[in-house]
Formats: C-alpha cells, structure tokens, sequence
C-alpha cells in the first residue's frame, strides 16, 4: 500500500474512525487498530468495537494498492503531530513508514488478515432530512440510560408512528419522545432499537445541510453521511411500553418562558447538593424554586408564570429538570402535573411533535 | 424540672417496655471455648497471664474461684493455680462481635454499642414485626446461641439504665459450687420500676463511685429509694449541678437518654443456608424474589435506599462468590432490588449445588427523599403497592402479605425475617437451656 494525502484530511478522517475503536482492543486485540483498505485514489479507514463501527473515504493520491491495519491511537497522534502538508504513507506486510516534512516513522503494523469481517450495509436505503434528525438526537438521546445493566434502556427507540418517525427513549427517571411526521423511514409497525452511544457519535459527523442515508439490516443498521459511514448493532429485545406511561390528562398546567426559568434552575440548583431535589412551589402568577441542603444552605427565585390548577409543590433532581427544559426548546413552555408524585410532562406551546415526561423525586 | 421537692408524677416517665440492653456472658472467655472446646468445664481466664498482665475475662467456673476481671493475673493464678490461662486475639473477639451486633441490627436499626460485647437496643418500633419486647430478647438470645454459640443475658426496661441494671439479674452467677445459670432475660415491668429500684443498694446507680458513695452515706442515703425521697435540691447541693441532678433522675427511674446507634447500617442483606444443595435455577430464583421482597421491607421500614445490589452465592464445597450491580438511583422496592439480583444470578451457574444464596443491598440513603422511576408505575403502581404492603405487614406481621410466587396451598412461605438467615433450622433444641417462654 502506497499513497500521499494532505496531513489534515488524514487527521480528521483517523478522528473520525478512531472513535468507534475500544481502549486497547478487548477480546480482540486487532480491534485497537484502524483498518486501511486502499483502491485507486480511495482510502477507506474503518475503527469498530464490533457494536459500533465508524468507516471514513478518503481521497488521496494512490500509488499501489493494498491492506493493512495501524495501531489506531498512535497512528492519530503522529499524524496530528507532525507538520502541515503532505503525508506519505508506505505499508508493507511489517511495516507502516510514514514521512511528512522532515520527519520518518516506522510502524509495526497489526495483521489485517486478523480483522473481523464486518456486516455489509443493507442495499434498502431511504433518506432521512438530516437537520431533523440531529435535533431529534439532541432531544432524544440524553434520557437514555448510560447503565448497562439494563442494556434496553440504552438505546434509543425508532418507531413507525401514524405518517411518520418517532424516537423515544428513556433512564426510567425520564422519557423523551420526538416525532417527526412525515419522515417514512420504517414500515409501518416496524420499529429498531439502536444504541444511544452509536447516535451520539452519528451526531457529532452530522452536518445541517447533509444528505443521510440509513439502510436498516436486520441486526444493523448504517447511516451515512457524506464520506462517512456509521454502522450499529441493534439491540435485541422490547422496549417498555411507554405509552401508557404518558398521562392522558394532567389537571395542573405551568406556563412558563423558557430561558426565563432555565436561568432560574441553573441559580438555584447551586444549592441543591448531594443529590437534594429542587423544589416547584407552583401557584397562581408565580413558580417559585427551592433548594434546601443541609449543613450548606439554601436557594430560592420566583419565575412569573401562569399557572392553572391547585396549587402545589412537586421535587425534581436539578439536573433532569434542566435538561428537559433545555432540549424542549421554543420561547414558552409547559410543565403539567398530576401530584407531587406522578410523571411531570414538558411541551414547548404551540408544537406538540416534543415532550419530556419526568419522574419527580418523593420527599416525605 | 421545675419542681424540686419531690419525685415527679409517673405520667413523666415512659410506661412501656422498649429498651434491651443484651450482654454477653464472659464473652472472651466464651469465645475461646469455642476455639479450644476440650477446656470447656475448666477455668479459663483470657488476659495478660506475665508478671504484670491482668484478666481480661473469666469462665464462670474461673469466677467461682473468686477470680475477676480487671485483677492482676498474678493474684488470679494464686487463687485458682490450675486455671488455663490464654492470652487475649482481640481481632478475632471484633469479628464476633461484629456479627453480634449484626444479628442485633436485623432487629432493630437503633443499636447502641457499648463495648464489643454490650449493646442497648430500642425496640420499640420492632414489636409489630416481633412481638413484644421480652420475646425479642428471647429471639435475640436463640439466635445468638444458634448463631455464635454463645450466650448473652438480657434486660429489657422502659428506660436505659433500668435495662443495664435487670440485666445483671439475668447473669449466670459463680459459685463455689460451679457456675449457677442465670434467668437469661430480666423484665422489669412498666409501672414497677419504683418498686423493683428503690430497695437496692445505692451503689447500683451507674456513675456512683466509692468518692460519690461516701458523700450519699453522710446524707444517710443506702439505697436508691433513700436517695428518691430527698429533695433535688438537696442532692444537687451535696453532688453537684450535673451529677446531683443526673443521680437524683435515675433514682426516680427517669432516664431521658435515648438509645443513639453510633452507626448508621451500611448494608442490609437476607441470606439462607438451604437444608440441601439446590441445583435448580427455578427454584433459587424463587429464593431470590423472597429475599428481595425481605430486603425492601426492611430498607423501607429503616427508611433507607440503597444504589448497590450484592448477590452471594456459596456453592456446595464453600467457595463463595459476591456478585454487585449499582443503580444510577437508590432503589427500595422489591421488584428493583429483585431485577438486579436477578441480573447477577443469570451468570452464575448453580449445577454444581448452592448452599447458600444473600441478596442485599449497600450504598444506602435515606430513602425519605427518592428519585422514583417510570418503573415504579410499570410495575403496577409499585409505589402505592409497597406502602400498602407495609401497612399490612406492620397491622397483621410480616407473612400477610408477599410476592404472589411464593404463595404454597394455603399459607405464603414468606420467611419470617430472622428465620434462618443463618442456617437451616435446628432438628433439635440446643443443649444450652435458652430460657422457657
């Protein structure tokens, strides 16, 4: 293998597949590598922990063509280290020798005959919009859970709903759901399981003007965005049956400006330390927020709002309340209540395509 | 107190039985005999048995040779030249005491430790679960026995100092004719505390030394009701503010101090030794909803949560394994703890036989304040279910109610908490004479 590229284009591009590469490669130690194939004047360089697996193309200036696996992380770090221009990479079946400017480097390189054989993306192929899409991932995805023992709840759920996608996901504490009407991605009734850290990485190459593509295999599935391919397992089982979770009516409705009260949060939640909730005083005309730790002190604001229904107090952890407030968007929002103790609803007025549902913390 | 000039009206002290304080019997030495059992029946005392050592404790059967603790090791070999001597392995008599304080803490989270073999407990919050407090000391004691094969004596009072005291009425006694065993538990009833306290001797009163002793004898005070019918002020101008005024209380049986557990529980868990290896998946997993079921109930009754779930598995020849998993949010429920117990017994292999299986739970919070969980409602209202559970189980005892899968033909084979946590039942009853009921 032989071919010379521009050191910043390289750069990016072993970022990019780098990132879907485990610490030092696990079970299998071949996976701490990036793969490299190159034909012609394309250079794939694919990284995979084999649940997730990010591919990058790459133009170059190809010479001969070839195979070969680099150690992943100090591939990137020598390549982010040495000077601008052009980079000139010779690999043979020991040996990776890379030369830009005045500076020489000689690789081991890792058997490419050892790295595993990835599913190839399915040819059924639709089109998402892509600005769409990254906002739906940045409202969905932080309530999924980060707890693996409870492997369901780390992914984020895609499902057929009436005309379109919806996404769902959930810690338990909170459920996000995010439709996006018009968006015929499944059949109907279909629905996948992906795993949140795979959409993470899909939103950080995710672009607002890129055209995305997802081909939905049977345990996989690939996005791809422009030169970049990012493939996921999907993860097997049923996800809890959210609906009914989501209360039908909710007798108590704050409405309330957004940055107004997320100001207002992110003061007081200062003094709600060592995990003590943020109490919601709601009556009519004003939300006040409360926050009481003991042995350190206390924290209180009032938020003009309108308020419809009995007046009542309902605790939240801080952070959960702030991130939905957060990822609702929209000027004006809603927090709907039951009672102290059942699921709070967060809306943006005027959009129903959007809610945070969020368990409150019982103080007795 | 305002009033000084006479005793106060009973309506100001505590009219129930609620306070145990259990003390071990010459707990070292009863430790020892356990490791070396050929010295059983011999006097043994464990202490510094050079020139200068001291005893640190004595057998009963060391004690009928007038031998005590705190005597000079020389003075003991003296008076009982054949006694054995052995030399004191504190770490180990930590590690009993350890467990004893453990069994004490399942009954009842307000343990007060005094030393390693002397605890108060207030039990009145345990007498739905166990019945009344002189049934739970005899509980206590069985298991202690059943448990470390030790004894304890146990007082059970309205007040602290009242428990102290009866407990030394229970205590087996030395005699130059061997050790004469004691009742085991002493009562003194609720509204005979007057009664039971006023014949004895002054000097029974905790913190009066021989200085304070002689300064009561010049007022004509021998006995504790001499001291009851003197005036405060009186008592508080011969003794001092603090200690006048302390005495003068006790003497009238007030004790205001409450039992205050130097520790908050770092775990609570459920275990049990099985009669017979189980092999069966099926049928360990019903164990497991038992025990998370006890585990909950007992978190919730503390008022505590926990964020690590441990399973422990000892298999047939011993070797014992602990698995943990920790939740992002402190969990109290059973279905919670049982998911998680659950998650962890799916990667242990039971086939070559379990002996013994342990959920518990670590990491605990107060459990006042929870972040509840969509899993709560998922699992049909947990929430209210569990604190109707609680409810039935405090109104009706703790086999009301319990997981529909552990319901046999007739009865729930709900585990009585406590009920073999340590092993399978006893065919038959202990040698030891546990006091009769």
């Amino acid at each position: 293998m032989k071919f010379r590229c521009e050191r910043e284009a390289f750069e990016r591009a072993l970022g990019l597949a780098g990132r879907a590469v485990s610490g030092r490669g696990g079970a299998l130690p071949v996976l701490s590598g990036v793969h490299l194939v190159l034909e012609g004047d394309t250079l794939r360089l694919t990284g995979s922990d084999l649940d997730l697996t990010i591919s990058v193309e790459l133009t170059v200036a190809g010479e001969q063509d070839g195979v070969a696996v680099l150690p992943a992380k100090l591939a990137a770090d020598i390549v982010r280290a040495v000077a601008d221009g052009k980079v000139e990479m010779t690999v043979d079946s020991e040996e990776a020798h890379l030369s830009a400017g005045r500076s020489e480097f000689s690789l081991r390189v890792i058997p490419a005959d050892e790295f595993p054989q990835l599913p190839e993306p399915s040819a059924d192929a639709v089109k998402i919009d892509a600005t769409e899409f990254k906002d739906a991932l940045r409202q969905v995805t932080p309530a999924a859970s980060a707890d693996d023992s409870r492997p369901i709840l780390t992914g984020v759920l895609m499902a057929a709903e009436d005309d379109g996608l919806r996404l769902v996901a959930t810690d338990s504490y909170r459920l996000s759901v995010r439709d996006l009407p018009g968006s015929t991605v499944l059949a109907s009734d279909q629905s996948v399981l992906v795993p949140s850290r795979s959409l993470n990485e899909l939103a950080r190459v995710l672009g607002d003007d890129d055209d995305l593509t997802l081909r939905l295999g049977e345990h996989d599935a690939t996005f791809e965005v422009g030169a970049v391919r990012v493939t996921t397992r999907l993860i097997e089982g049923d996800f809890p049956n959210y609906r009914g979770l989501i209360p039908s009516s909710q007798p108590n409705k704050l409405t309330v400006n957004r940055e107004a009260l997320l100001d207002a949060v992110r003061r007081v939640r200062l003094l709600a330390q060592e995990s003590t909730p943020l109490r919601l005083i709601m009556k009519d005309g004003v939300l006040e927020l409360v926050a009481v730790t003991q042995d350190v002190g206390q924290a209180q604001e009032a938020v003009d709002a309108s308020f419809d229904g009995a007046e009542l107090t309902v605790a939240f952890n801080p952070e959960y309340l702030l991130n939905g407030i957060e990822v609702t968007g929209g000027e004006e929002i809603t927090l709907e209540t039951v009672d102290e103790l059942k699921p709070a609803l967060l809306r943006r007025v005027g959009s129903d395509d959007y809610l945070y549902l969020l368990m409150p913390v019982r103080v007795s | 107190m305002a009033d000084s000039s006479g005793p106060p009206a009973t309506a100001d002290r505590p009219d129930r039985l609620r306070i145990l304080h259990v003390d071990m019997d010459a707990f070292y030495a009863s430790v020892e005999l356990l490791r070396h059992p050929e010295l059983r029946g011999q006097p043994v005392v464990v202490g510094g048995s050079a020139e200068r050592g001291v005893v640190a404790a004595a057998s009963y059967e060391a004690r009928s040779f007038g031998i005590h603790s705190a005597m000079p090791s020389v003075r003991a070999k003296r008076l009982c030249p054949h006694a054995v001597f052995l030399s004191g392995d504190h770490a180990h008599y930590a590690e009993v005491s350890g467990r004893l304080m453990e069994i004490l803490r399942s009954y009842t989270p307000l343990v007060e430790p005094l030393s390693l073999d002397e605890a108060f407990l207030d039990v009145d919050g345990a007498r739905r679960v166990y019945g009344e407090p002189p049934r739970i000391a005899r509980l206590i004691r069985r298991q202690i026995y059943e448990q470390e094969g030790l004894t304890c004596s146990v007082g059970v009072a309205s007040i602290k100092f009242l428990a102290k005291l009866a407990t030394d009425q229970a205590k087996p006694k030395a005699s130059p004719a061997g050790p004469v065993f004691g009742s085991g538990i002493s009562v003194v009833a609720p509204g005979g505390e007057l009664e039971y306290l006023h014949p004895l001797p002054v000097r029974s009163l905790w913190g009066v030394g021989p200085k304070t002793l002689a300064k009561l004898e010049r007022l004509g005070v021998l006995t504790i009701g001499d001291l009851a019918r003197l005036p405060q002020a009186t008592v508080i101008s011969a003794l001092g503010e603090g200690q006048g005024r302390h005495l003068w209380l006790l003497a009238n049986a007030i004790d205001e101090r409450e039992v205050e557990p130097d520790q908050a529980p770092k775990s609570i868990s459920h275990e049990e030794t099985f009669a017979t290896d189980r092999h069966d998946r099926a049928g360990l997993d019903v164990e497991l909803v038992r025990m998370a079921d006890a585990v909950s109930s007992r978190l919730r009754r503390h008022q505590l949560a926990g964020r690590t779930v441990q399973l422990k598995v000892r298999f047939h020849d011993f070797h014992t394994i602990t698995r943990s998993v920790s939740a992002r949010e402190p969990v109290d429920t059973g279905p919670a703890i049982l998911r998680a117990a659950r998650q962890l017994f799916d990667q242990i292999d039971p086939a070559p036989g379990v002996r013994l299986l342990g959920v518990g739970v670590s990491g605990l919070v107060d459990g006042a304040v929870r972040q509840l969980s969509l899993d709560d409602l998922m699992e049909q209202d947990w929430t209210q279910a569990t604190s109707t559970i609680d409810d039935i189980r405090s109104r009706f005892g703790e086999a009301a109610i319990g997981p529909a899968s552990l319901a046999a033909s007739g009865e729930l084979k709900l585990r009585r908490l406590g009920d073999q946590q340590w092993g399978p039942d006893r065919p038959s009853t202990p040698a030891e004479p546990i006091d009769g009921e």
